[in-house]
């Protein structure tokens, strides 16, 4: 298990320079941007020279690289700033609470996808042929089709305001054991709902062409001539295979889902991250913008490392190599 | 074979699509379909009280309010409505407004005016006390809230604004003094401001949260952008202690039983629920006491036979919008331009078609409710014909060959009423003015800057003078003149009116500005801002005011 320690440590080498590049270019985007946070909070009724007075105060008409040094030394040491939309709150007693929001119901939406795509994109490979498979492929087509702009405030429409089952949005936390959770209110299975249907129909499309590459592959044919009832065939062969590269997806997925939680959020009013993304790139709140995006950047790399890591214990062939190389 | 699975693929997409919109017409049918539908479905639902989604247990006695997330809670930074609502309830200061909008004495038990106007000397009430019962409001702790507001230190955009008519502020600001010399401190019951000039709406000014106290003992050297733990959590001297603030979810106030004011606060509790989908959907769930009402709704709640009709209620909001032209370039520093597109502007018929009437046309620049206002002025009358000609006399529409109507926003498509107006002038005029959106950092930093021809925007009273619209937005000196416009004529009035003592003869100065304005269309006043509510009938005394006032000690739940 050498070789797979020194991988790990050399992706993690490579974080931090990522990480530098990614925070250069944001603090960069953002201070080039037009206007400030003080313009823009200060409204039309304030001075003109108040206005660049409290600029020059906090810093912002420094060099851009002075500026960029005075954060990035804040920010190792653990100071992630002050936020501008909740003015002069902490960023971090912002954050981790939005963050936690949007993780609840990604996980959820994550489960979900793989516990419902999986096995229905099973059925349709295994159905290929007869009138159920172009029928669920057309059924995938469209809801992997239909984004969140759009679904969200169809279900918003059906659910709460036709029916009025559910909440039209918001998002509602109760303490439990001493955490706060939100995902067992009502408010959680709109949300839930619409990026669920979206997943499960990408995910089902895809597991459904990985299990045809599948039993199209040699083992399995030689399995079916060893006459193995079909049932072994799949589970043990054919799913298991396909799996293989749905692992990476996972990763991915929820990278696609935190970052699409800007958008679902800002539709159903989920105080959670995405919603903070938006208003803090409207009212320029740097420190903010920065924090989210570095927090992101490092989720993401984390979760790539963790696929790539699982991938050596679901693929023996790549554990094999690994071992040799050690 | 390939077609075959095309053709199939097809036929599957096809019949899912056939089952989801089967599905919603269904769905549509089973609750009736349409506007009616939707109440019935919420009423029979409440009735069963099973499916309804409801939150945490109400308490008794408690009122459920939809609110704006604020940015600040520390009096002296706030400077929008959405931070103010919270900060009038929880904070107090010397004065404030009653329901009518009478200036009414608060923290102070009696006010004194000296006879030249100049001298306000404030005694206060002597059982104010903070919210933690600690220690009583004194004279002292005014004049250190106010001097914090205008600390250069503090940060804040709007100490200035409010509190520059004392003597001695600029002075403070730029170190060449210790103090404000202007507030005064007699003892510890009696407070003196001395203002710079005799302006008669300073009281009005002091309204404002900038002037109200807060505690030293726990703002210490807390600035408006840095150390603002101490506002999740404040200690205040008005009707409402802040129980709880969880930042962009809910904000709960509790009753000060120790209020110093009759009536005192008679909620037990007031939540506010700063998350969430349609507001009107909430309150027909019983989610919340108070909602708006949009335009799209507008329609459907004014039909008589609708349940929801009778807690239906408009007041007028005491606000205008307008389009404001950069009188310093051509081509609209001709002001022959400048009268044709008002001229031009048909608001009667806007208003009534794309806005259904939830907005009022405006005539002049004053709105109702403002001292001032004038509801048998006729402005600048609409007239096509007259428009045209004085357009063509001025060089006609190829003037405006580059010109743009700045707006902000972004995304979706601009307002309708603001298309409409486009499209009135592209048929009286014959000129097409595009609208271009920009996003709100950038729309302000163009307006300030003056790098517009035209552009779209709102004005909202921050106390009921005419002078917070004419003096503030419209004489040439004033910072917040985008349009640049200056008329010696009418800078002449505003500073008469300024110090008018005779009440009537100050109305009339002002209405006489405001016609020499109008006429010279610096602006086109388009609409003037009205608030369309539904209050549940057990919310008693809950007053629809025009601008930010404290109120929630007023309002009472009888079911």
């Amino acid at each position: 298990m050498q070789g797979l320690a020194s991988y790990v440590l050399r992706r993690l080498l490579l974080v931090p320079l990522i990480l530098f590049i990614v925070s250069v270019v944001t603090f960069a985007l953002g201070r080039y941007a037009p206007s400030d946070y003080v313009e823009i909070q200060a409204g039309p009724s304030a001075r003109p020279e108040t206005i660049e007075r409290i600029r020059e105060e906090r810093g912002l008409n420094d060099p851009i690289h002075e500026q960029y040094v005075t954060y990035i030394s804040n920010f190792l040491r653990g100071d992630f700033g002050t936020s501008v939309r909740y003015r002069g709150v902490d960023v971090e007693d912002v954050i981790f609470p939005r963050l936690w929001i949007t993780l609840q119901y990604n996980i959820a939406v994550l489960l979900l996808t793989f516990v419902i795509g999986i096995p229905v994109g099973t059925w349709a490979a295994l159905r290929r042929g007869t009138w159920m498979d172009p029928l669920s492929i057309g059924t995938f087509v469209l809801f992997a089709s239909v984004p969140v702009l759009v679904s969200v405030p169809l279900l918003q429409w059906l659910f709460a305001v036709q029916l009025g089952w559910l909440p039209t949005g918001g998002w509602e936390s109760r303490e439990i054991l001493g955490v706060e959770i939100g995902l067992l209110s009502a408010e959680a299975i709109l949300p839930v709902m619409a990026l669920t249907l979206l997943g499960v129909a990408g995910l089902a499309r895809y597991m459904r062409a990985q299990v045809l590459d599948v039993l199209d592959q040699d083992y399995v044919r030689t399995a079916r001539a060893k006459g193995l009832n079909e049932y072994p065939i799949v589970t043990r062969h054919v799913v298991r295979n396909a799996l293989l590269p749905i692992a990476t997806l996972m990763g991915f997925e929820l990278a696609a889902l935190i970052t699409g939680s800007i958008i679902l959020e800002t539709l159903l009013g989920i105080p959670g991250i995405g919603l903070y993304a938006y208003e803090s790139i409207g009212s320029r709140d740097y420190d903010s913008i920065m924090a989210i995006v570095l927090i992101g950047a490092v989720v993401f790399q984390l979760a790539m490392l963790v696929v790539d890591v699982a991938y050596v214990f679901i693929d023996p062939r790549i554990r094999l190599s690994a071992e040799a190389s050690a | 074979m390939e077609t075959r699975r095309l053709v199939l693929t097809l036929t599957g997409i096809g019949v899912a699509l056939i089952v989801v919109l089967g599905g919603l017409s269904i769905a549509l049918l089973a609750t009736g379909g349409g506007d009616e539908g939707g109440q019935t479905t919420s009423d029979s639902n409440n009735d069963g009280g099973v499916e309804t989604p409801q939150l945490p247990d109400r308490v008794e006695g408690e009122l459920r309010l939809f609110g704006g997330d604020p940015i600040t809670l520390d009096p002296a930074c706030a400077s929008d409505a959405d931070s103010a609502v919270y900060i009038v309830e929880i904070f107090s200061g010397l004065v404030s407004f009653d329901r009518e909008l009478n200036v009414i004495p608060d923290v102070a038990e009696s006010i004194d005016v000296s006879p030249d106007g100049l001298v306000y000397t404030f005694h206060l009430r002597k059982n104010v006390v903070f919210h933690d019962g600690s220690r009583r409001v004194v004279a002292d702790d005014f004049k250190f809230s106010m001097e914090r507001a205008l600390n250069p230190d503090t940060q804040s955009t709007v100490g200035e604004v409010y509190l520059d008519d004392i003597a001695g502020v600029d002075e403070f600001i730029t170190g060449a003094a210790e103090e404000v010399s202007g507030v005064k401190v007699i003892n510890d019951d009696t407070l003196e401001i001395t203002i710079k000039e005799p302006i008669v709406y300073f009281l009005d000014k002091l309204t404002y949260p900038t002037a109200y106290v807060v505690d030293r003992r726990e703002v210490g050297d807390a600035t408006c952008f840095e150390g603002a733990d101490w506002t999740l959590n404040p200690n205040g001297t008005g009707p409402f202690k802040l129980k709880e603030f969880v930042l962009g979810q809910r904000i709960e106030l509790e009753p000060n039983t120790d209020f110093y004011l009759d009536p005192k606060p008679s909620l037990q509790q007031v939540t506010y629920l700063l998350a969430g989908g349609s507001a009107l959907v909430m309150y027909e769930n019983d989610e919340i006491d108070v909602t708006g009402v949009g335009v799209n709704d507008v329609e459907r709640i004014r039909d008589p036979n609708e349940p929801l009709n009778a807690e239906y209620q408009t007041g007028a909001n005491m606000s205008t919008d307008y389009i404001g032209f950069n009188t310093q370039e051509p081509p609209f520093d001709d002001p022959r331009v400048r009268k044709a597109f008002a001229m031009a502007t048909d608001k009667q018929l806007v208003a009534e078609t794309v806005l259904m009437d939830i907005l009022l046309p405006a005539k002049g620049i004053l709105p109702p409710g403002i001292a001032g206002y004038d509801e048998t002025y006729e402005g600048v009358p609409y007239d096509p014909e007259a428009a045209r000609a004085l357009l063509d006399e001025a060089g006609g529409p190829e003037l405006f060959d580059d010109v743009t109507l700045l707006t902000s926003g972004q995304g979706a498509a601009p307002s309708e009423a603001l298309a409409a107006v486009t499209a009135l002038w592209e048929e009286d005029l014959g000129v097409s003015i595009p609208i271009e959106q920009e996003e709100f950092g950038i729309f302000l930093r163009d307006i300030d800057q003056g790098n517009f021809k035209m552009f779209s925007l709102g004005w909202i009273a921050d106390y009921p003078d005419p002078q917070n619209f004419l003096d503030i937005k419209l004489h040439s000196e004033s910072s917040n003149n985008e349009t640049q416009y200056s008329n010696p004529e009418v800078d002449a009035l505003l500073e008469r009116a300024r110090a008018e003592k005779d009440e009537a003869e100050r109305i009339r100065l002002y209405q006489e500005a405001e016609r020499l304005i109008v006429e010279d269309s610096p602006w086109v006043p388009l609409f003037h801002g009205q608030d369309s509510v539904l209050i549940k009938p057990y919310v008693k005394n809950y007053t629809n005011a025009p601008f930010v006032i404290p109120r929630l000690r007023y309002v009472s739940i009888e079911r």
